[in-house]
């Protein structure tokens, strides 16, 4: 279809369009908010990408630890996983993330195309009388070996990931890292919830720091959250985008307030008020974009240890006690 | 008619202020359909203050469905589900933002219980502004295949061109390197990839170069916020230049950008003497050279 252009300048920006949203159903609500461990789990996201959300999360994890408490930071950006950097620790302990893919045995295949008109993903292409090929982008999902009735279909693993762990003192970072060129981030966070999972409870409180968006990566990071921040900063980007994020929250039923990040940017922080105004959410922190907290992001020396008396590290440090007071005994 | 894609790897180093400045500039000179394939926070629109004219629902996403009546509650498809979309213990329960629409528990049902269906999971949207055209997609909360909105997006926005007489596509990326971002490279001719002296941004830019590389897609940097940080610049630019990266210019940081985005107008229209303003002028005269019918793009590395 055409689109047709009105001539001369637009009206200015639209509002945000609230996206048509069901109610989701209640056994989905009450499986998302399964977590698997006891530990309080607080999610880290804000929509917009580079309003600060890691640089949020890493200095509450190291302000929580340095009141004594054993912290679980969980870098879930696996497009780009940044935690590690800002933190100033080196990625350690790595594990592979893998996927199933077939491997087609060409003396039992008969060429029946089963498997290829399963394919949801279009991955397999049958040359003529021989077996099919795996050319696409498989998501391993396994479709074809439940279709072939000879039993054709094995299967090898596939690198699509890494998951990393590195303790330092009382915090414990956990970060996952996609494979460049492989699309499905989400077999990396499903990947690194699972190593996560297993050891949570040996920390007092779990920090997830999720990718950028609103999409289902996000949400697969912050199932089971307890609380969550949604990190912002005055812009009308950042309005436009918490909105977003607030929507998202709502939808799931996830309990959050707002941080309001480069409180300083020019822009409007009456738009911010007024969009968690709206969806029932306060402003947990303001934290100011000074000096030492450029620096200190830019040399992996998180301004809570490094600068702590100055207005950002102050602010952040508030934060991290208002959870400990919020989630822990 | 030239295809160029603006991918960052990081977010908020300032794909869409610098992809609005870039068009206002570059519309100086070509026909430009300017496409935003961030679909999970699409702001160019915002940037350039344009306005919506025309919105369509898009159905790019596939679920499985249990027809109740007819399952019988022996859970096969929950244990052929590899992406953990299906739980419950009786009766199944299909998580929609974790199903991949892959097929596996229809499949594996003995009953013909489970259907795969079609569902709407996003928008695609037009705007104008001044002489400017955006084709913007969108994606609804918590939803996926935000890598077939932006196929759809692409496509609406060469249709577009193509009607219009448009030489140059100019394409906002999404930020990371999943399944959005390979949909964005794919195709285009030219990869313009933003970053920032930080060490988070130049480790993700790594990633997206790797990415773009994948693709063969020619590429050159903008550096951001340049002095921000000199001794992440001074390693950026060794690097560039062991590798033989171009960088088409340094913007420096400038607060013009910011208060821009107040006026919703890019940097260049709203402050065009301020130092960011100037930076975008090499950009867009290095990527217009780029871009010539006369000469094809050179490659990025090498």
């Amino acid at each position: 279809m055409g689109w047709r252009y009105r001539p001369g300048r637009g009206r200015g920006p639209e509002k945000a369009r609230p996206a048509v949203t069901e109610k989701l159903p209640p056994e989905v609500l009450r499986i998302f908010h399964e977590k698997g461990f006891s530990a309080p789990l607080v999610g880290v996201t804000g929509g917009k990408g580079g309003v600060g959300k890691t640089t949020v999360a890493v200095n509450l994890a190291c302000a929580l630890a340095d009141l004594g408490h054993r912290v679980g930071l969980v870098d879930a950006d696996v497009d780009g996983p940044n935690a590690a950097i800002l933190l100033g620790v080196p990625l350690e302990d790595s594990r592979p993330v893998t996927i199933a893919v077939p491997v087609i045995d060409a003396t039992r295949c008969t060429s029946c195309g089963e498997c290829v008109r399963a394919c949801r993903a279009h991955a397999l292409f049958l040359p003529r009388a021989e077996a099919p090929l795996l050319l696409g982008a498989c998501n391993g999902c396994g479709t074809c070996g439940i279709v072939c009735p000879e039993q054709a279909v094995g299967e090898e693993q596939r690198l699509v990931g890494r998951t990393y762990r590195s303790v330092r003192g009382l915090l414990t970072l956990y970060s996952g890292e996609l494979v460049p060129s492989v699309e499905e981030s989400t077999l990396v966070v499903n990947g690194l919830w699972q190593r996560v999972r297993g050891e949570a409870d040996a920390h007092d409180i779990l920090l997830v720091d999720t990718s950028p968006g609103t999409h289902c990566n996000v949400i697969n990071a912050l199932r089971g959250a307890d609380d969550v921040l949604a990190v912002t900063e005055p812009t009308p980007l950042g309005a436009h985008d918490l909105e977003l994020m607030l929507g998202l929250l709502d939808l799931f039923e996830l309990k959050g307030e707002v941080v309001l990040n480069r409180c300083d940017l020019p822009g409007d922080a009456g738009k911010i008020l007024a969009a968690a105004g709206r969806h029932g959410r306060s402003v947990a922190a303001t934290i100011a974009l000074d000096a030492q907290l450029v620096r200190s992001y830019a040399e992996g020396t998180p301004v809570v240890r490094a600068h702590p008396g100055v207005p950002s590290a102050l602010s952040l440090g508030r934060l991290a006690a208002d959870l400990a007071a919020r989630h822990l005994p | 008619m030239k295809e160029i894609v603006v991918l960052s790897g990081k977010g908020g180093v300032g794909k869409s202020s610098i992809t609005a400045s870039l068009g206002a500039l570059l519309a100086q000179r070509f026909r430009l359909v300017l496409a935003d394939t961030d679909v999970d926070a699409p702001n160019l629109h915002l940037v350039l203050g344009a306005a919506l004219v025309r919105s369509r629902e898009i159905v790019a996403s596939e679920k499985a469905l249990v027809d109740h009546e007819r399952c019988t509650g022996c859970m096969k498809c929950r244990e052929a589900c590899r992406f953990g979309a299906i739980a419950g213990d009786q009766v199944p329960v299909v998580l929609a933002y974790s199903c991949e629409g892959c097929g596996a528990c229809a499949a594996s049902c003995p009953e013909g219980a489970v259907t795969i269906r079609e569902v709407a999971n996003g928008r695609i949207n037009a705007f104008a502004a001044d002489s400017l055209r955006v084709v913007g997609g969108e994606l609804y909360l918590g939803e996926g295949s935000s890598g077939r909105i932006v196929d759809l997006v692409k496509r609406e926005a060469r249709e577009e061109a193509v009607s219009t007489g448009a030489d140059v596509i100019l394409v906002d990326g999404p930020p990371g390197i999943g399944c959005p971002v390979i949909s964005a490279v794919k195709g285009a001719d030219f990869a313009l990839a933003v970053t920032e002296p930080t060490p988070a941004a130049l480790s993700d830019l790594a990633r997206v170069l790797a990415v773009i590389d994948h693709f063969g897609t020619p590429f050159g940097i903008a550096l951001n916020k340049a002095d921000l940080h000199e001794p992440t610049r001074a390693s950026l630019l060794k690097l560039a230049g062991e590798r033989g990266y171009r960088v088409l210019a340094e913007i420096p940081c400038d607060l013009s950008v910011a208060r821009a985005l107040v006026v919703a107008r890019p940097f260049v229209s709203a402050y065009p003497d301020a130092p960011a303003s100037g930076a975008l002028a090499k950009l867009a005269a290095g990527v217009m050279a780029l871009c010539a019918p006369a000469g094809e793009p050179q490659r990025g590395a090498g």
